[in-house]
């Protein structure tokens, strides 16, 4: 399982400073195909902020991030949000669905930014709502739905746009633990069935566990250097 | 109660910077609501207090002993008209006038200050010499003048005096003379229908305003406890009771309102002076008539109430349920009732419009009664349409941008309508005033240089030749002319002075004329086109504050909550942007989302406004299209202009990164 694949994602000497905090201080890390990788570290570690540096979401101050060999942290704006918008997806703890729309059209929303017709991508959508095990809800509305369905509609809605890479920021924290456990299964299945490679940011070691490797962040520097053993 | 009020006061001070944004956003809404509504009480009360400072002036019969004689006349000055009330003695306790100290002895003229300056400034030959005295006796107090530019005489006479017997008419007018009358006390009631006229129009422009203002400052004490809702969601599950959240909201809202009716209050006394210079009925106002008076706390008072009490209706969900706010899940649709009682106001108007017009005072309550019904059948099926409107955009839509925009609409009608309600009220003003706004063609502009007495036919030759020897010297043709009176009940006979010069010359000839027959004044057509002529572009004053007014709480209020949906909403505009969404879907989206149900509910709004007009059509004309036409411009320019306001707002709260569960 840990046989080195080639690189994906990779951040290079990464620096970040908020004012005299220093957030990151000089992390190296990279992320193969369909690998799945954990980021985990305690509160104010700078976990989260090395998952925005990653995903093109904030500039680090110093350092690289390539992804499938190209820089993409001296991007302007609008092409980071591009990148974002397509070859990324995303899966928060909450609020991430817009409660206006129902399950399907939060799903397909991501493609008809991306410019594909209504139907088409509404079409597109229903087809995550099986394997998903979503199958039945897919005019429900966000409120409608229990924490654990809404987060796999996120999951799909995170897979929709065939991403290469799929950040999520503590998926599982507002779940019971077997939910949770439930949902990062399917995250993790669901992301490497589709050639996607996962890095998830969490400070449960349970999720940490469904993951290929486990990185851990302290200070704003990595413990176990990257490539490592889990 | 202290520890409501002490947890509200910490929860606001507390609320951090967007939690003041937000209440700051609502104490200008209320200010904003309260400086005009002090405008429309107030000028309901400058227009009662002109009404009563002309009503003595008209004297109405003595039921007990009589004590003093009272004459109307109204003669003439470069064109401005002269008020002339003359008054006699009949026992030591004549009542004093207003305005004055003391009944007027005979021959003393007592002047309002206009009228006094002007004595000054102008020759004695064309002002001065048509009173007993050339220089004033004393000066008219407020009580005693309508307005700040207002000229008028209190001339005494001896009872035996012959202007004191001889019966008052003069060839023009009808409405601003009075013969003499024995009189125990001054007439209260306003006597001049044009007074009328004016406080009925006065009227209908209050509702026009007020309406609109109170569903704007609604919008604002819903605006608090929409940002509230989820905290107080929060509270409720922790186990406060519906007292309790109650108490804590409204506690939250009323502070802020107060705090905002003060404000307002503070504006509309910064803003009185230019609005004194808002010239209606021939002047200027006084600023202590246009302040509201007694009625200044009582809107004080029930501002921060009403704010109170929408706050607490807005509410009524949280405290149903603790999970109501909490999660969000499909909302009723809103029930046909909503147009049925829409429909049911257009038709019964349309079923007494047309007599309303005979109905006389009324027909102007019902009248008011039915503007009002407007604007709430407006207001009802505004939210109605808003979401189907939404129904439609969401269904029909191929880009992200319409069915965000769609899908909001339907989700919550009632806010997105709030965003478009005020410009769209607008539309309803715009459209009933669009009728009321004659064209200058349709008044006829007599003469001002054609001077008539009237006269008994017998004597007519003898008065003629007295005039010309009192015009010897002026370029003056004195002639006896045979006509309709001024009632169209009769001919009567006049001799007519044609002066062929300046407005000067002309005063010279009233001067001279003065009292040739007594009772009778000299005036030209043009005198008594006045008060007409006065009252097209009254009408247009009127209607242009009005739609100043309407304009300036529409977009006020489509700013405001143009911007509190953002903060409303940040946590899914950060979530998007995140995600890649480009900001200009997300604006695009905004955009429609206002857009698509002010362009539907304006034009209705107009539509509708226009029907409710007809009745009172006078001309459509120029100026009618000219008032739709800025409708349009001001009202969408303004409306995409105050959208545009919150844009950075937009892109401020989508630059942090970080979702928060705030």
């Amino acid at each position: 399982m840990n046989v080195p694949t080639p690189s994906v994602l990779s951040g290079t000497g990464l620096v970040k400073a908020f004012g005299p905090a220093v957030a990151l201080d000089g992390v190296d890390l990279d992320v193969g195909r369909a690998e799945a990788v954990a980021i985990m570290g305690p509160s104010g570690s700078g976990k989260s902020t090395l998952l925005h540096c990653l995903a093109g979401i904030m500039r680090p101050d110093r350092g690289e991030v390539r992804l499938l060999g190209d820089r993409i942290d001296d991007l302007g704006e609008r092409r980071r949000s591009a990148l974002r918008r397509t070859r990324f997806g995303f899966v928060f703890q909450f609020g991430q669905l817009l409660p206006e729309l129902p399950a399907d059209e939060n799903v397909a929303l991501p493609l008809m930014l991306g410019g594909t017709g209504r139907q088409e991508a509404v079409r597109a959508a229903r087809a995550w709502f099986g394997p998903l095990g979503l199958a039945g809800l897919e005019g429900r509305r966000p409120g409608e739905l229990s924490g654990g369905q809404a987060q796999r509609v996120a999951i799909a809605r995170a897979l929709v746009t065939r991403p290469a890479v799929v950040f999520a920021d503590e998926p599982t924290g507002a779940l019971d633990q077997a939910t949770g456990h439930d949902t990062m299964r399917l995250l993790v299945e669901a992301t490497r069935d589709n050639g996607a490679s996962l890095v998830v940011v969490t400070h449960d070691p349970g999720v940490a566990r469904w993951c290929d490797r486990t990185v851990e962040v302290r200070d704003g520097r990595l413990l176990v250097p990257s490539p490592g053993a889990a | 109660m202290r520890t409501t009020l002490g947890l509200s006061w910490r929860l606001l001070r507390g609320g951090g910077r967007r939690g003041l944004l937000g209440s700051l956003l609502t104490l200008a809404a209320v200010a904003v609501s309260t400086g005009l509504l002090l405008f429309a009480v107030g000028a309901n009360h400058a227009f009662a207090a002109r009404s009563a400072a002309d009503a003595w002036r008209h004297p109405a019969k003595a039921h007990g002993t009589p004590t003093a004689i009272e004459a109307l006349t109204t003669d003439g000055v470069r064109g401005k008209p002269v008020t002339v009330v003359e008054l006699a003695a009949l026992s030591g306790d004549a009542p004093v006038p207003p305005g004055m100290k003391r009944f007027p002895k005979a021959g003393e003229v007592w002047t309002s200050p206009a009228l006094r300056d002007l004595m000054r400034t102008l020759p004695a030959d064309q002002l001065s010499q048509r009173f007993p005295t050339r220089t004033p006796t004393g000066t008219l107090g407020r009580a005693a003048v309508a307005h700040p530019g207002e000229l008028v005489a209190v001339v005494g006479h001896a009872a035996s005096d012959p202007s004191m017997t001889a019966a008052r008419s003069d060839a023009m007018a009808v409405d601003n003379v009075a013969s003499p009358t024995r009189i125990d006390r001054y007439g209260t009631g306003s006597q001049s229908s044009y007074a009328f006229v004016y406080q009925m129009l006065a009227a209908i422009a209050s509702v026009l305003m007020v309406v609109p203002l109170l569903v704007f400052g609604g919008a604002a004490a819903r605006l608090t406890v929409a940002r509230r809702d989820q905290r107080l969601a929060a509270l409720r599950l922790v186990g406060a009771t519906p007292g309790q959240v109650v108490g804590i909201t409204t506690a939250e809202a009323v502070l802020t309102a107060a705090a905002g009716a003060v404000l307002g209050t503070v504006l509309f006394a910064a803003a009185l002076p230019a609005l004194t210079q808002i010239t209606i009925g021939g002047g200027t106002w006084y600023a202590s008539d246009l302040w509201p008076g007694v009625w200044t706390p009582l809107v004080l008072l029930a501002v921060p109430v009403l704010v109170g009490l929408s706050a607490v209706v807005g509410l009524r969900r949280v405290v149903v349920s603790p999970l109501g706010v909490a999660r969000r899940a499909t909302p009723p649709a809103l029930r046909a009732v909503r147009p049925l009682a829409f429909l049911a106001i257009v038709i019964a108007f349309g079923l007494v419009a047309g007599s309303l017009t005979s109905f006389g005072r009324a027909g102007l309550v019902i009248l008011l009664v039915f503007l009002a019904l407007a604007f709430i059948g407006i207001n009802l099926v505004g939210p109605w349409i808003v979401a189907l409107i939404g129904r439609v955009a969401a269904g029909t839509a191929r880009g992200p941008a319409r069915l965000l925009a769609g899908r909001r609409l339907m989700d919550d009608p009632r806010s997105a309508w709030r965003t478009v309600a005020g410009i769209a009220l607008t539309g309803f003003v715009a459209g009933f005033l669009a009728l009321l706004n004659p064209s200058a063609a349709m008044f006829h502009h007599g003469s001002a240089n054609r001077l008539e007495i009237l006269v008994p036919s017998a004597s007519a030759e003898h008065v003629a030749s007295a005039a010309r020897d009192r015009l010897r010297g002026l370029p003056a043709k004195v002639t006896v002319e045979q006509r309709e009176d001024a009632a169209g009940e009769g001919r009567v006979t006049t001799v007519r002075a044609a002066v062929d010069g300046a407005p000067a010359d002309v005063d010279r000839a009233r001067t001279a004329l003065t009292g040739l027959v007594p009772g009778h004044t000299a005036t030209t057509p043009a005198d008594a086109d006045q008060a007409s002529t006065g009252l097209l572009g009254d009408l247009r004053t009127g209607a242009l504050t009005v739609l100043g007014v309407s304009f300036l709480i529409a977009i006020t209020s489509a700013g405001i909550t143009g911007a509190s949906a953002v903060l409303d909403r940040r946590q899914t505009y950060a979530m998007l942007r995140l995600a890649g969404t480009p900001l200009e879907v997300l604006d695009r989206a905004r955009r429609q989302e206002t857009l698509i149900p002010l362009a539907v509910m304006g034009g209705g709004s107009l539509l509708t406004g226009l029907f409710f007009g007809m009745p009172f059509a006078v001309d459509f004309g120029y100026s009618g299209a000219l008032t739709l036409a800025g409708f349009l411009v001001v009202g969408f320019g303004g409306i995409i202009g105050a959208g545009a306001l919150s844009r950075p707002l937009l892109r401020a709260v989508t630059t942090d990164p970080t979702p928060r569960p705030d």
